[in-house]
């Protein structure tokens, strides 16, 4: 028999799905339209390689979400995937080897999301602005660090993390692991009461600065370790390839239903986000579309996807 | 009210501005004493011409974002129209005016899908438009390539070229569309409705405020008023490609806040968002002299918008 709380923790859980309805069904649809179209995709080897190309996607849209939930946001999440992967690759060739280029993203992420935190949580500064400004300075020491594409990442470390293996869905699912390991904290718990009631949560004990600057640590560390494994796909560092990320980390959050204003949303929403925004990527290519009309179709998703809840729910006032 | 009174609650209001404004007065000072030519009145010009394309950019943005939102396509209607402009350039149109009026017709068109979707949807801002500036992405690949498309429009080659009085002709388009603004924003009623939907949107409705109109409106001149400043840099620039107003998203957002204007709305003033361009291109312009390389630069800029955070005031609800 169920205890009482564990009832209550699978009925709030089933609730937070609340509104992300049509999310999840346009991303089956896109998923069994991808696996008709692509039947080869359901073999472990290929499925492996279709992690691989969401991975980055996913991790990034974790960061964000993790910001967003706290009432913040990041417009750096792109050139910090960059230094990350410029980071990793001129590190690993050091006298610590891998390892040597792990400790160099753990002090670099921490050191970057303690600056970002300690502006937004202790300054108080709006977290668009800091980090805005941020992604200014991250991408000009990317690029102080490699002018162009160059460095090393041992073909090992690619091999583990991008080769054949289904390492990345291993990594997803930790992710999520950790995720809800890390809800079930005192910190993760004020991360979501923190970004709806910054007041309410203060009263009730939490404490606010502490919560917020160790989510933005936590999101860069993510970040920067999204960067090395961007190296290890391409087998080098390259201080602009995290460009296009910060449009999809925010983009993955809000069609996941993570609200700006921060403590809306689940980070199951956002993950379903980026998604279905790879897998969109992926249908478009075999279906043979150019390039225009993906980016052309992948707008109109976005706002279909978020627009037919509200057209929904305004019919049923009406009526 | 009495004079003094009047006084107090224009320098509370207006403070983050003055603020923006002391700023760019100090570093100009500075910049002139320390750097030969730097002072000069025809460098200063070119920053405020410079400074033209994003302040009005920052029009529309400061708009949307003390009315509580935010437009990210701002960049793509920029390229929009600086894209479209030479392909509708036709012959029995001498002047090039009606060429502009078309592209200017697009830009203001494309704020007004972005209106109907945050305004009659109600779909958020960041995502609507957003979604809007990937949808013109696409378009624009489609479109023009990869290619720089060449422009000859006398009105247009008179707008960056021409100057009276030794006032630049593109610093006055701008003068004189920041005076209305201005006038629109804090001297009528639907303007200071604008800072009403800004600062409680329930209580707004609740109280009959036109949100919806109200928003439409905002998103309409959002995308005009990046239309004109599509123009304006298609008119230094001489061409148009695709990616030519991506640079202008960001830094309209920097001018918008460092102008001291809140990001989470219903307060702020166009005012400052103005010093906040002059700004930004200052401190670019002082960092091109001391000829650092493009990495420096960036770093440089970055640590500076920093170092004017706790000038340009801080967030005080959250």
């Amino acid at each position: 028999m169920l205890g009482q709380g564990t009832r209550l923790y699978w009925a709030i859980q089933w609730r937070r799905n609340e509104g992300l309805g049509a999310l999840f069904l346009v991303l089956a649809v896109f998923a069994v339209i991808y696996a008709i179209l692509f039947p080869g995709i359901l073999a472990v080897g290929a499925m492996a390689k279709f992690v691989q190309g969401w991975f980055p996607t996913a991790m990034v849209a974790a960061a964000e979400t993790m910001v967003m939930l706290t009432g913040g946001i990041d417009l750096s999440v792109g050139p910090m995937v960059s230094l990350g992967s410029v980071v990793g690759a001129s590190t690993m060739q050091g006298p610590l080897g891998i390892f040597g280029g792990v400790l160099a993203l753990l002090a670099l992420g921490t050191s970057v999301g303690a600056i970002v935190g300690a502006f937004v949580a202790i300054g108080r500064y709006p977290a668009i602005i800091v980090t805005l400004a941020l992604s200014f300075v991250l991408r000009g020491v990317a690029l102080l660090i490699m002018r162009r594409p160059g460095g090393f990442v041992p073909p090992s470390l690619s091999e583990f993390l991008a080769g054949s293996h289904p390492t990345a869905a291993v990594l997803v699912v930790l992710l999520v692991l950790l995720w809800k390991f890390y809800q079930a904290t005192p910190l993760g718990i004020g991360l979501i009461a923190v970004g709806d009631n910054a007041e309410g949560a203060y009263r009730s004990g939490v404490s606010v600065t502490t919560v917020r600057i160790s989510a933005y640590i936590i999101s860069a560390n993510l970040q920067a370790f999204t960067g090395l494994y961007v190296a290890a796909q391409t087998g080098s560092g390259d201080p602009l390839i995290g460009e296009p990320l910060t449009l999809s980390a925010i983009a993955a959050a809000v069609l996941g239903g993570v609200g700006f204003l921060g403590g809306q949303g689940a980070m199951r929403g956002a993950l379903a986000g980026s998604l279905l925004m790879s897998i969109l990527i992926n249908v478009m290519f075999f279906m043979g579309l150019p390039l225009v009309a993906q980016y052309v179709v992948q707008g109109l998703i976005i706002v279909a996807t978020v627009a037919l809840p509200l057209i929904r729910a305004s019919l049923r006032r009406a009526s | 009210m009495n004079a003094v009174l009047r006084l107090q609650r224009f320098a509370a209001t207006y403070s983050r501005s003055l603020v923006a404004y002391a700023i760019v007065a100090i570093l100009w000072i500075a910049a002139s004493l320390l750097i030969a030519g730097f002072g000069a009145y025809a460098h200063l010009r070119y920053i405020v011409e410079l400074a033209a394309v994003i302040g009005l950019v920052g029009i529309g943005q400061t708009i949307a974002v003390i009315g509580g939102g935010i437009d990210l396509s701002v960049s793509a209607v920029i390229t929009v129209t600086a894209i479209i402009l030479p392909l509708v350039t036709f012959d029995a149109d001498a002047t090039g005016l009606g060429a502009i009026a078309l592209a200017l017709l697009v830009a203001a068109g494309i704020g007004a899908v972005n209106g109907l979707g945050i305004g009659y949807l109600g779909l958020p801002p960041l995502i609507m438009t957003l979604a809007m500036a990937t949808i013109l992405q696409g378009l624009l690949i489609l479109i023009a390539g990869g290619s720089a498309i060449s422009v000859t429009n006398p009105s247009l080659d008179w707008l960056g070229s021409t100057h009276f009085l030794t006032i630049s002709v593109s610093i006055m388009l701008w003068a004189i569309v920041a005076a209305v603004c201005l006038f629109w924003l804090h001297g009528t009623r639907s303007g200071s409705l604008i800072f009403a939907i800004g600062a409680n949107p329930v209580v707004s409705r609740l109280s009959g405020v036109p949100i919806r109109r109200l928003t439409l409106a905002t998103y309409v001149i959002s995308g005009f008023c990046a239309g004109l400043a599509g123009l304006l840099l298609l008119s230094m620039n001489g061409q148009g490609y695709v990616g030519i107003g991506d640079p202008y998203l960001l830094s309209s957002i920097a001018a918008v806040v460092l102008g001291g204007t809140s990001i989470l709305g219903g307060q702020g003033s166009y005012l400052g968002t103005i010093a906040g361009a002059v700004l930004l291109v200052t401190m670019t312009a002082l960092i091109t002299v001391v000829n650092a390389s493009e990495g420096w630069r960036s770093v440089i800029l970055g640590c500076l918008i920093l170092a004017m955070l706790p000038l340009s005031g801080r967030d005080q609800s959250r």
